[in-house]
């Protein structure tokens, strides 16, 4: 037999390292990446991909029922959720200030405050702080929790281009990391980070989510703009070398096939394992594009992505 | 080079407002300002017109030819509108344009033949756009040409056009309509003429970046063989590049850029970027200009600033 040989690309370019945490608190470094994910016969992959658990500030009223079994009572306390999710291996905890939002809540800035400091006392790992998403409220509480957690760098999301220099400002004040986040366009992902640094945020302290669509909903145009992004990036282009964050959580516990616990055709089998299949491969998808960090929801998806992980990043993989 | 001056175009509220009120002062000093700058054709875009297309066509063609004598090109949808101005044009007009759809060749390729003026011909099909250079010839030879020759229309009245798509959003697009323009006009002998809408490159960038990367495109795609485009006269960095190249004008830095970017694409080089200044902020503005339309650099609006 013929002996094949693997064609090698010689990439410029790799993406930044940014680290989260630190300062007494477990730190976590993403990024540094100079080949194609788990390409490790080419380049240099440093940094394992890892993942966030969600984790919400006030108690959410529509989430699955799978999802209300697997977390019980800790729903109700940000501080106890995050521990508990620690224990199921998340590398990070998201912190989503929910409750903030007009429609759930309207809660402000002290209340950002109380639950920022109950999840930073809770846990030794590196948070994540989202707003509610709405980008008045998300100024006001991203704004006071990067206050509260001053010199633990945390990152803060989302930063999009109407609120960056908000975002940007308050994270170089307090030594924090922002999210880009761009609606799955590739030029105003490298927008974004050009403005970012235009207003003195440094290269290290950014990270990018490209906006995600589930499996069967976008999920390949989500996964061609992260792939020509990293293309990119290797290719010497430092600004659109950010390593990316990704939400398969929320996007695929949103979608029929994983949210709902019966009343589904039977054809579709059992119900929680369509429903961990659904986030399970909608993460390992966008690791696969080049995803840094993985957002989810369930301690199941977090087994089963770190299996996967653990295989992959071994170089015999 | 034809430099078919776009400025009279439905799209403009000005422009409608002028059309729609028969105000032929406005539309007169419009043309004969643009002639004025250089644009040696110019189009007349009506847009669809179902209803008052001959009508207002008519009208169009008589007022502009009443004060400057150069070519039009009738710019519509509406094949009535096109008919009815190619009996009163005084030049050889342009119909401006089909794409690759039979119903729509099947009516303006024959109106090409029996007028004997020349047609732009987009290749584009209406199934979707072609991103390859290698699709656009393809859509040449097995849709447009088998009718072309159908009707006879003489090929050196069909003015190419190999469709140029925004660099926001389109990137990919920018480097192949280049390599396109090039085997459209190695085909035959004579060569094929090749037109395009040069502005299209630029659409939805701000307006700080639009005309550096419409004047650019302009030079490699003439380096590649382009020997006319639908562009805006009034913007003088273009027509000062449009100079430099005809008269082939190297008293300048800038003029030697363009001259050697031209000189690079006409001869299907690498452009060597050993004639950029970088510490001259106008040319590493060409040169990552000239990146971003080759595709070797991600566009972003903020492009010029990295």
């Amino acid at each position: 037999m013929a002996a094949v040989e693997v064609p090698i690309e010689k990439w410029t370019g790799k993406v930044h390292e940014v680290t989260l945490g630190g300062n007494g608190r477990k730190s976590v470094v993403v990024g540094g990446e100079s080949t194609l994910p788990f390409l490790h016969f080419e380049g240099s992959l440093p940094r394992r991909p890892v993942i966030a658990i969600e984790v919400r500030d006030s108690e959410p009223k529509d989430w699955s029922p799978h999802l209300v079994d697997a977390w019980g009572d800790v729903l109700a306390d940000p501080a106890a959720w995050a521990k508990k999710a620690m224990e199921y291996g998340a590398d990070i905890i998201a912190l989503s200030l929910r409750s903030a939002h007009p429609e759930e809540g309207n809660t402000g800035a002290d209340e950002a405050r109380k639950n920022v400091d109950k999840v930073l006392s809770a846990v030794d790992i590196p948070l994540i702080i989202y707003g509610p998403g709405v980008a008045e409220k998300d100024n006001e509480v991203l704004v006071a929790a990067s206050d509260v957690a001053k010199g633990q760098r945390v990152a803060l999301g989302n930063c999009e281009e109407k609120n960056h220099r908000t975002i940007a400002a308050t994270c170089i004040a307090d030594g924090h990391v922002a999210i880009g986040k761009t609606p799955i366009e590739i030029n105003l992902a490298k927008q974004l980070n050009i403005l970012l640094c235009d207003v003195g945020l440094s290269r290290d302290s950014i990270l990018m989510d490209p906006t995600t669509g589930a499996l069967g909903y976008g999920l390949e145009y989500t996964y061609s703009v992260m792939e020509r992004l990293r293309l990119a990036a290797l290719g010497g282009d430092a600004m659109t070398a950010m390593p990316m964050i990704c939400t398969a959580g929320e996007e695929s516990w949103r979608q029929k096939e994983a949210k709902f616990a019966e009343g589904m055709p039977e054809a579709w089998g059992d119900h929680l394992e369509r429903a961990l299949t659904w986030e399970e491969i909608t993460a390992f998808s966008l690791f696969a594009a080049g995803a840094d960090i993985m957002v989810v929801r369930h301690p199941g998806t977090v087994e089963r992505m770190k299996a996967v992980i653990d295989r992959l990043m071994s170089e015999s993989a | 080079m034809i430099a078919i001056g776009e400025c009279l175009q439905i799209i403009s509220t000005r422009v409608r407002t002028a059309i729609e009120g028969r105000d032929k002062g406005f539309v007169q000093d419009l043309v004969k300002r643009q002639v004025d700058k250089g644009a040696n054709m110019l189009d007349l875009n009506i847009g669809p017109q179902k209803k008052a297309g001959p009508a207002v066509m008519e009208w169009l063609v008589n007022t502009v030819q009443e004060v400057v004598d150069v070519p039009l090109s009738l710019d519509t949808t509406n094949p009535e509108a096109i008919k009815a101005g190619l009996k009163i044009c005084k030049q050889k007009p342009m119909i401006n344009s089909t794409n690759a759809d039979p119903e729509r060749m099947g009516v303006l390729f024959p109106l090409a033949a029996s007028h004997d003026c020349n047609i732009i011909a987009l290749t584009l099909r209406a199934t979707g756009l072609p991103v390859t250079a290698e699709t656009r010839v393809e859509i040449l030879s097995e849709d447009l040409l088998p009718v072309i020759e159908e009707h006879g229309v003489p090929l050196e009245n069909v003015y190419l056009d190999p469709l140029v798509l925004t660099v926001n959003g389109c990137q990919e697009h920018s480097p192949e309509v280049i390599k396109a323009v090039r085997i459209f006009r190695q085909l035959t002998d004579p060569p094929f003429h090749t037109t395009c809408g040069l502005s299209n490159i630029s659409s939805g960038a701000p307006p700080e970046v639009r005309p550096i990367l419409n004047r650019i495109y302009l030079v490699m795609l003439m380096g590649a063989g382009l020997d006319s485009a639908i562009l805006d006269p009034f913007d003088d960095q273009i027509m000062e590049a449009l100079r430099i190249i005809e008269n082939r004008d190297d008293s300048t830095a800038k003029g030697k850029v363009y001259l050697a970017l031209y000189d690079a694409y006409a001869a299907d080089e690498e452009f060597d970027p050993g004639i950029i200044d970088t510490s001259n902020p106008e040319h590493s503005d060409i040169l990552k200009t000239i990146r971003v339309l080759e595709g070797k650099t991600l566009y972003a609006h903020g492009y010029l600033r990295l």
